[in-house]
Order: C-alpha cells, then structure tokens, then sequence
C-alpha cells in the first residue's frame, strides 16, 4: 500500500509540473486550491491522468472531500483497493 | 382580448455586425474586468482584445479556415475565450462555443457529447487552451476536425493581424440549445440577428443620464444570456463588463456580489436558482462592505422564475441596499436569440396565485394556490402570441402554446432541415413553452416540448431516461423524465415516472441512484408505477407531456384490467404507492 501511494504522489507530481507548470516543492500536505493553484479544469487533468494511469473512476461526489494532495493519494489508494477485493467479496 | 402582445418598435442597432460593433468599441477606453477565483482582477480593453483578436484571425486563416467555417471554442471564461471568439469572428468563421469539462468524472459521456456536438455543425477547427486540450483527444478523435485541435497560445503573436469583412446576413455564433446530449440542436444567429437582440435589451434597461452601464456576469459563455446578454450586449454597446467563471459563483456566491458592489454593477443576469443559492449560501461576514444600491437590474430567467425565491433574495440583501423593484424576471430562449419579454424595469413585479389542478386539468386560469411570476411585456421587436392547438390565438386567461416572431429569431437549427420547419413557421417560431396572458402580460405554466431545465441547464428527457435502461427491475424503455414545480421548492426539478412489474422501495433508490451517477442531477421524485400506466400513442411513442398533466391532474392510473389480473394490478398499485419516495 505504501508503495503504491508513493506512485500515486509521483504521479500527480509529474502531473503538475509537466502539464500544469506547477512550481515549487509538491507533498501529501499540498494543499490542491492554494498551494498547487488547481481550478477546476486543473483538478480534472490531474484526475484523468490519475484514472488512466492507476485503472480507477473518480467521481464528481469525490471532490468534496479533497483539500490536499494527500487527501487525493488516499482516494487513488481507496479505489486500487476497492478494485482488487470488490466490498463484500473479501 | 387576444392573447397577444406587441412590442415596441426595435431601434436601429448602431453597428450591422459584431465584427463593426468590436471596431467601434475598440475607440473608446471599455473594456472587459476578468476576476478569477481569488478576486484579482485584470483589465482589458476593447481595444486591446480587438488586436489580439486580429491576430488570431491571421493564424486561423493561415491554418486554413475558411469563411463560414464553424469553429469550436471549448475553454472556460477567461482572456482565451475572448480572443478565440473575436479571432473566429473576424476571420469571417463562425464561433461554436461548447461547454469545457467542469467536473470529476463521466468524461465518457463528456467526450460523446462534445464529439456529437462538433459533429452537428462539422466544425472545421477546434480552439481550446493546453490543459482543456489535454481532456479533448477522445472527442476530436472521434469528430475529426478538418483543421484540428489549437490552443489559442499558440495562435498569438503572429505578425499583423487581419480582419475579414463579414455582411450582416453572415452567421455570427451557433449556439447549442436543449437536449445537447442526446439530440443536439445548433441555434445559428447571423450577425444582423446578433446586433437586433442587443439593440432590443438595450432599449430595456437604459440608464438614467450621466449613469454608467456596468454589466457584471458570471453565467457561462456558451449558454445565450451570458454570450449574447452580456458578452456582445457590451461590446455593441460599449460599457464596463466584468466577467467571473461560472465554476466561481458555484463555489463562493459571495464573489458575484461583491464584484457588483466593487464595480457597482447595474445590470447582472442570473437564473432563478443562482438567487436561491446566494440566499442560502452567502453568509454576512462575505458581505462586509458591499453595497447593491447600484444593480438596477437584476434579471432573473433562463428557467421558471421561483416568485418566493426572488422574494427572499429582496429580503435577504435588502440590508445591502439591494433594490426590491431591481428583481425583473424575463423570458427568452436561444432560438429567439435570448429574450423575448422583459418586466417593466420600475415599479412591482406582478404575479398570479394560480390552481396548479384546474390549470392541468382543464387549462383554464382560476385562482389557487400556485404563485406564478409575471414575464413581463414582449421586448422591442417582439410580437408574442398564445395559441391553441389548431393554431388560433386563444383569449386572455387561457392556456397555450407560446409563439413569437422577432427580427432576432434564429436562422434555423444548423444542418437541420427538418427541426427547423417544425419550429419555425410562417416567420412564427414555435417556442414550446406553455402559458398565458392576463393583464396583458405573459405568464408562464409549463412546456409542450420535452424539455427537463435544472438549475438553468436544459437537458433532453432522454438524458434521464437512458440512465435507467441498466436499472434491473425496470421494463424497458418504460419511463419519462420531466421538468415541474413541485409545491414549497424553489425552480424546476426533476421528475421520474418509471414502470416497473414490482415496485419496490430500493428499486426506486437505486434507480435515482443511477440517474445521478449518470448525469449528475438527483431526481427530485422518481415514481414506480404498474405497467401500462404511461400514456402512449398509437404507434407506442411514451407520451411525455400528457404524463405530467396526467401526474399533476391526479389522474395517472394503470389501465383498467379484470378478474385476478385487476387484483394483481391493484396490489402493484399499492406496492407503488408504498415505492412514492420523495428523494433528498
């Protein structure tokens, strides 16, 4: 699990820097709106190339609950797990 | 009386096309106030957006576009809007503008829908910016515009700009209108139209001498009234506009107000929905210093206006100086450019108690319970007419189909023959909208055409419908999705009437469930009922319109069986009445 939210972080990383010229250090306690600048197209990029990269869906109820970088780690991370052992199955 | 109503004569706009009303701004020091979401601001004149305009016309032409060319502009509001809706305009293409992905997920549907939509009008060319661009590669793939996908960046800066001169006759914008998804229908306005509409809402809200015309506006740029109510009004009449993204207003309502107070705004456009919203959202440490006293008009349309919602807008800013008489509901739609009827701009607004039964019933206007707002007079240019089915136009006080004629009517739906002869006629454009005349004014009750408006967005009833096909327990192609007002809620919700062999009460969750995840709108009622109980044709077309008078009236019953099959039926009934949730 550890490993994967280090590729998860990774990721968005690279997202912000390389498509949305991000500036300055990016960490889990990154805030989305103020430290990384994300609109709301911003945040979509971000998404997609997190859905298409790690295989999942985020939805437009998930956006509620995402202030920091973290927060989207731990979404990515949530979804992986759900993916692999379906609720109800394990 | 007859149900109609004359406008005043139309004044003569002062340029023929939006490419000479740009010209004839970029003389004077207006200009456009960007504000994004952190309240800074940036300026820029007409002049300046004319130049970088004209810069961007060279490199489309360079690229290859063509007049008359359509040119799809998927970006939010912001300076590259601008520039690639004036570059496409004075490079003698016509500018499409398609909404920008605003939401996580269903990038799916986005990306279907932006490719039929690129389709509807064969558009040659796609403008965006590098991020949008990045979201887009499925739809254009899909669509395959001759010229491509460009970010407006990389169309600046190439030596001299040129303009091509364009004729009033010439189309100006398309603009999609309802059921975008499903069934896109392009609006196109040549330019003539584009100027007439601006000439008409300028004679409406002039202001008294010496007073300067500041719009402010965060409504969406694809969408009539912040395009043409705003965005063009202010260039053919040059004043101050200040724009705010819609993705703005929704997160912080406040930022809207107070970007009135700060410029003290005089005319802001709003759906009815967005006055609820800053009714319940803005809390009164946002408010701190603002000041309303100068929004002379608070235009209120798009949708139903919600009477006691305008109310307690009134109540709630009062305290800001916000002037009760400023709240004018208005009537429009994008086939008649933008607006139809406006209410007087002084004075109270007037609205009718109406019996919500009788008037679906029997389409007769008695007294009751149901508080309808006034739309007000035809605008200058305008004739609107109530008619009956055969065409005839009715009395006062009786319900009809809503027809108007305008020098800003549509030129047709773009590619579309046959659409466009079913809803212009004779020079009358049948508007689909349900209402009726008292006073000699014009009331609204309902809509003939199949048309769902929540929170200002209109949406095809299919939209609806074809996220229950996966629902199991649900017959097949059994159901209609339909826009009303229900009783103590604020502007048009969704209903859904669905057949269902067993009704049950998780069978209708989860089919609202599946309405939401799909389109993003949560059903406001969502009912099962036995089969048969949907009113057909007779070739076994779903009958929409006849559900809800049915719905409303009471009168929606399953058809009337026999013997054991009526007990059956009558115990499905009961089942459906225990399955009647009302959803959150």
């Amino acid at each position: 699990m550890a490993e994967l939210a280090a590729e998860v972080l990774a990721e968005v990383r690279r997202v912000a820097r390389d498509e949305l010229d991000v500036e300055g250090p990016i960490d889990r306690a990154s805030t989305l709106q103020g430290e990384l600048r994300l609109d709301s197209v911003g945040l979509i990029v971000v998404a997609v190339a997190l859905e298409n990269r790690f295989r999942v869906r985020l939805q437009e109820e998930d956006a509620g609950e995402l202030a920091t970088v973290g927060d989207l780690v731990a979404l990515v991370c949530r979804r992986v797990d759900e993916q692999q052992c379906p609720a109800g199955s394990a | 009386m007859s149900a109609r109503l004359v406008g005043p004569a139309l004044p003569a706009a002062p340029s023929p096309t939006i490419n000479a009303a740009l010209a004839r701004a970029a003389e004077g020091p207006e200009g456009i106030t960007l504000v994004d979401a952190r309240e800074e601001e940036t300026f820029v004149t007409y002049a300046e957006l004319r130049a970088s305009a004209r810069g961007v016309a060279a490199a489309l032409l360079d690229r290859g576009v063509r007049p008359g060319d359509r040119v799809a502009i998927v970006l939010p509001t912001g300076r590259d809007f601008l520039d690639a809706f004036f570059g496409a305009q004075l490079a003698g293409a016509v500018p499409v503008p398609l909404y920008p992905p605003v939401r996580l997920g269903r990038m799916d549907e986005y990306a279907l829908a932006t490719a039929r939509m690129l389709m509807a009008v064969g558009a040659a060319a796609v403008l965006t910016d590098r991020r949008v661009q990045l979201l887009l590669g499925r739809a254009v793939e899909r669509a395959r515009p001759r010229l491509g996908c460009h970010a407006v960046a990389s169309l600046r800066g190439s030596g001299a700009g040129v303009e091509v001169e364009v004729t009033a006759g010439a189309l100006g914008v398309i603009q999609f209108s309802s059921g975008s998804t499903v069934d896109p229908k392009p609006v196109a306005l040549t330019h003539g139209q584009l100027v007439a509409q601006c000439a008409s809402l300028r004679a409406l809200v002039t202001a008294p001498d010496g007073e300067r015309t500041v719009g402010v506006a965060w409504l969406p740029l694809y969408h009539d009234m912040g395009l043409i109510g705003c965005l063009l009004s202010a260039v053919t009449f040059p004043g101050h506009l200040v724009l705010l993204g819609p993705e703005t207003f929704l997160a912080r309502p406040a930022l809207w107000l107070r970007a009135l107070s700060r410029h003290r705004g005089t005319i802001s456009p709003a759906p009815s929905f967005a006055y609820g919203v800053c009714v319940k959202r803005v809390r009164d440490d946002d408010l701190a210093g603002v000041d309303l006293s100068s929004w002379r008009h608070a235009l209120n349309g798009a949708e139903p206006v919600s009477v006691d919602g305008a109310l307690r807008f009134a109540e709630r800013f009062a305290p800001c100086g916000f002037r009760r008489e400023a709240m004018m509901p208005v009537y429009g739609l994008s086939e008649a450019a933008l607006a139809l009827t406006f209410t007087p701009s002084a004075g109270e607004k007037r609205s009718l108690a109406v019996d919500p039964d009788a008037l679906a019933a029997t389409g007769r206007v008695r007294p009751g319970s149901r508080r309808i707002a006034s739309v007000g007079l035809a605008v200058p240019g305008a004739e609107v007419e109530v008619r009956d089915g055969g065409h005839r136009p009715v009395g006062e006080g009786e319900v009809g189909r809503v027809w108007a004629r305008a020098p800003f009517l549509m030129e047709g739906y773009f590619g579309q023959a046959e659409a466009t002869a079913r809803a212009l006629r004779e020079g009358w454009l049948d508007t689909g909208d349900l209402g009726f005349v008292d006073g000699g004014e014009l009331f609204l009750c309902g809509r003939a055409r199949d048309l769902v408006i929540v929170r200002g967005a209109n949406h095809a009833p299919q939209e609806f419908e074809d996220a229950l096909e996966a629902v199991e327990g649900l017959r097949t192609g059994c159901a209609v999705a339909l826009g009303y007002a229900p009783a103590g809620v604020d502007g048009e919700q969704l209903l859904v009437l669905a057949e269902a062999a067993t009704p049950s009460e998780s069978l209708a969750r989860r089919a609202a469930e599946a309405v939401a995840e799909r389109t993003g709108v949560r059903p406001h009622a969502l009912e099962l009922l036995a089969p048969g109980t949907l009113p057909r044709t007779s070739s076994g077309k779903l009958r929409r319109a006849e559900a809800l008078r049915r719905y409303l009236a009471g009168t929606l019953r399953p058809p009337g069986p026999t013997g054991a099959l009526a007990l059956g039926v009558e115990m499905a009934r009961s089942a459906a009445g225990f399955a009647r949730s009302r959803l959150p």
